[in-house]
């Protein structure tokens, strides 16, 4: 006890230390702040680049493995781009089969799903997103930049 | 040159996010060599610029757009 009646910090108990802001969310890992075990529920998108070699019914087949690890429940919706040319050659390959599959899932799944699509030589190329907005509207930007050079 | 619009050309379409498949969009706002172009340019809003950014890179990666343009392929 200092002379003012003010205890020292060494001597207040420690366990007055412990709680932080009732709005922090408690982890599981004690005091870790590592956010990297807390999971939720959020809406993805992935785009793949299959290799164009391959045949609808192989891409299909893949497909459906992928999304069999997101869950039973899943409603994934898939989206066929087709064959398309690349912007640059990737595995000396100018073209890809471009499929989009949106869905929504717990994030625990995400490793394992990633893994496998990695591991898969069919696929050249894939993004995983979230989406943050719902289905963005196609943004008729370039009318609006046309008439804006026609202006000039 | 490109002279600067005085609003945003996103804004101005009233969309608010700018997609990263749609290539045709994004490509408008590249450089001769595919740099992205600044917001001074393009006349985009800070929001939108930095959309935009992160729009274009993901495209690369999928190879929508180019990281490099005019040359080598």
């Amino acid at each position: 006890m200092r002379r003012d009646g003010v205890p020292f910090l060494n001597a207040v108990p420690a366990a007055s230390f412990a709680p932080t802001h009732h709005l922090l969310p408690l982890t599981p890992g004690g005091g870790r702040t590592d956010q990297r075990e807390v999971f939720v529920t959020r809406r993805y998108e992935v785009v793949y680049i299959f290799d164009s070699a391959l045949e609808e019914a192989a891409i299909n087949e893949r497909l459906a493995k992928f999304h069999a690890l997101l869950g039973d429940g899943t409603a994934v919706t898939v989206q066929h781009w087709g064959k398309r040319s690349l912007a640059y050659p990737i595995r000396h390959s100018d073209t890809g089969y471009y499929v989009i599959a949106q869905f929504e899932v717990d994030s625990a799944r995400l490793p394992e799903f990633e893994r496998v699509i990695k591991l898969d030589e069919g696929v050249v190329r894939f993004l995983l997103v979230l989406m943050e907005i719902e289905a963005p509207a196609a943004v008729p930007v370039e009318t609006a930049v046309v008439a804006e050079e026609e202006e000039e | 040159m490109r002279s600067r619009s005085k609003t945003c050309p996103v804004c101005e379409a009233g969309a608010r996010v700018l997609d990263y498949k749609d290539e045709r969009t994004l490509g408008r706002f590249l450089t001769d060599r595919g740099k992205i172009l600044p917001s001074r340019l393009s006349g985009m809003c800070a929001r939108h610029q930095r959309q935009l950014s992160s729009a274009i890179k993901r495209a690369r990666q999928l190879a929508l757009l180019p990281y490099i343009k005019g040359y080598g392929h």
